[in-house]
């Protein structure tokens, strides 16, 4: 879905006073400032009501477009009698000079329609010509044997280190085994009782503890066994309930 | 280096394989003579590419000089490719393009006075595109900063030097003035202001 929007562009409120002059068909000399002051507040009003932003800039101009359209109704004196400064001249100025520049705009823009039909190539990559020589042909064959035995050399290092690493790798318990190893030391214990230590392996470590007191906690979670501990860091007490075989 | 053919043909090959302008300078300390005449060189290449109506022109751009394309073979060259369409200037960026180049070095506020209207997006712009850059400050109050036209300025509208400007003659602006009325006339037509259309 699309909208179509027709809407007076003005790059700016000398560029809407100067459009509005030209089609009045009026002297910038002799700007008639009533008529155009009217039809700019106009425009404004309508640029507001199609919801266009209406710059401050815009507004500033409106008043001093009142401004001028006040000074023009009062006689225009000196206090010697002489005939005042047009009230317009610094306006006029102003339009003149925008003019002045709006064409300028114009001129260059046809300009640039010549020059478009002018190709050139962009800025050659020069590096090849210019940069560095890259390393690898400055590179005698002492470099390249160094080269290949620190290659070498790395690659039986990491191979090393990957077989080390197979070697502190080692088979590690999993719960559920330790559950069923917990389940089976009880039943042939003497009253299904044991102590926390009973249950830990023979060579056991912080990973062996963990997982019993994980299994425990899971026994205990299902009620399977009832754990009980006398203070804080005394031995916990395991003893498998009636039924839970 | 000996004899100016030999200098001359140097400076079509330094040309051909840079790209971009090449400095008078560049080219006169790698011939070993003097910029004058270096300069004196490439004028001639210029008139000899042009005087044999070949398809490849050398371009004076602000003292430097590049290997183009001869313009009425635009066509030719797009029916082996496809130039990229490249989006024109906005009026409002021509507006300040225009200013920034006849009255450079130019402030912000200076072209602000000019337009009637904030030209700060604008400027930014115009130096994201390198057609107008910081020239420093100048010594107003607030040292506000100074603008002026690039290298590229003049390669994008093809101008030797800003000297090739399009005239703003008085003349000429007296007529487009004329044309907008007589003084005295005051009874104003009621037309429908000229509108464009956008989609949106």
């Amino acid at each position: 879905m699309s909208y179509t929007i027709r809407l007076n562009k003005f790059e700016g409120p000398f560029d809407l006073l100067v459009y509005l002059i030209e089609r009045a068909e009026m002297s910038i000399y002799d700007i008639q400032i009533s008529i155009i002051t009217r039809q700019y507040l106009d425009h404004i009003r309508r640029m507001e009501e199609n919801d266009v932003a209406v710059g401050s800039e815009f507004m500033v101009l409106a008043a001093t477009l009142i401004d001028l359209k006040s000074k023009m109704l009062l006689p225009r004196m000196t206090i010697e009698g002489g005939p005042a400064e047009d009230p317009r001249t610094d306006l006029t100025q102003k339009l003149l000079e925008y003019i002045r520049f709006k064409k300028a705009a114009s001129a260059l823009e046809e300009q640039r329609d010549f020059a478009r039909y002018k190709l050139e190539k962009p800025q050659e990559d020069l590096l090849p010509y210019t940069g560095e020589p890259d390393v690898y042909l400055r590179m005698d064959m002492d470099h390249f044997i160094d080269a290949f035995k620190m290659f070498i050399h790395r690659k039986i290092k990491s191979d090393e280190l990957r077989r080390m690493q197979s070697h502190i790798e080692r088979e590690r318990v999993s719960l559920e085994s330790k559950v069923s190893f917990i389940h089976k030391l009880l039943r042939g214990a003497k009253n299904r009782l044991a102590r926390f230590s009973d249950l830990l392996s023979k060579n056991t470590d912080r990973y062996d503890k963990v997982v019993t007191f994980i299994a425990i906690l899971d026994m205990a979670r299902k009620g399977e066994l009832h754990a009980a501990q006398q203070g804080n860091f005394k031995e916990i007490e395991v003893r498998l309930t009636e039924g839970a075989d | 280096m000996q004899n100016k053919n030999r200098i001359k043909s140097a400076f079509e090959s330094m040309m051909f394989v840079f790209g971009d302008p090449l400095d008078v300078k560049t080219a006169a300390a790698a011939a070993g003579v003097e910029r004058k005449e270096a300069e004196a060189y490439f004028h001639e290449l210029v008139k000899e590419y042009e005087e044999a109506g070949r398809g490849i022109r050398v371009r004076e751009t602000g003292g430097k000089f590049q290997f183009v394309s001869y313009e009425e073979n635009f066509d030719y060259i797009r029916s082996i490719c496809t130039p990229a369409k490249e989006r024109r200037l906005s009026q409002a960026a021509l507006e300040v393009l225009a200013i920034a180049a006849y009255k450079q070095p130019v402030t912000k506020s200076e072209i602000d006075a000019i337009r009637g209207i904030k030209s700060d997006r604008v400027i930014e712009g115009l130096i994201a595109k390198e057609l107008i850059e910081d020239r420093g400050r100048s010594n107003a109050i607030g040292r506000p900063a100074l603008y002026g036209t690039t290298g590229k300025f003049l390669t994008y509208f093809d101008l030797k030097d800003l000297g090739e400007l399009p005239q703003l003659d008085d003349e000429e602006l007296e007529d487009a003035i004329r044309s907008f009325g007589e003084p005295g006339e005051d009874e104003p037509p009621t037309a429908i202001p000229g509108q464009t259309t956008l989609d949106i």
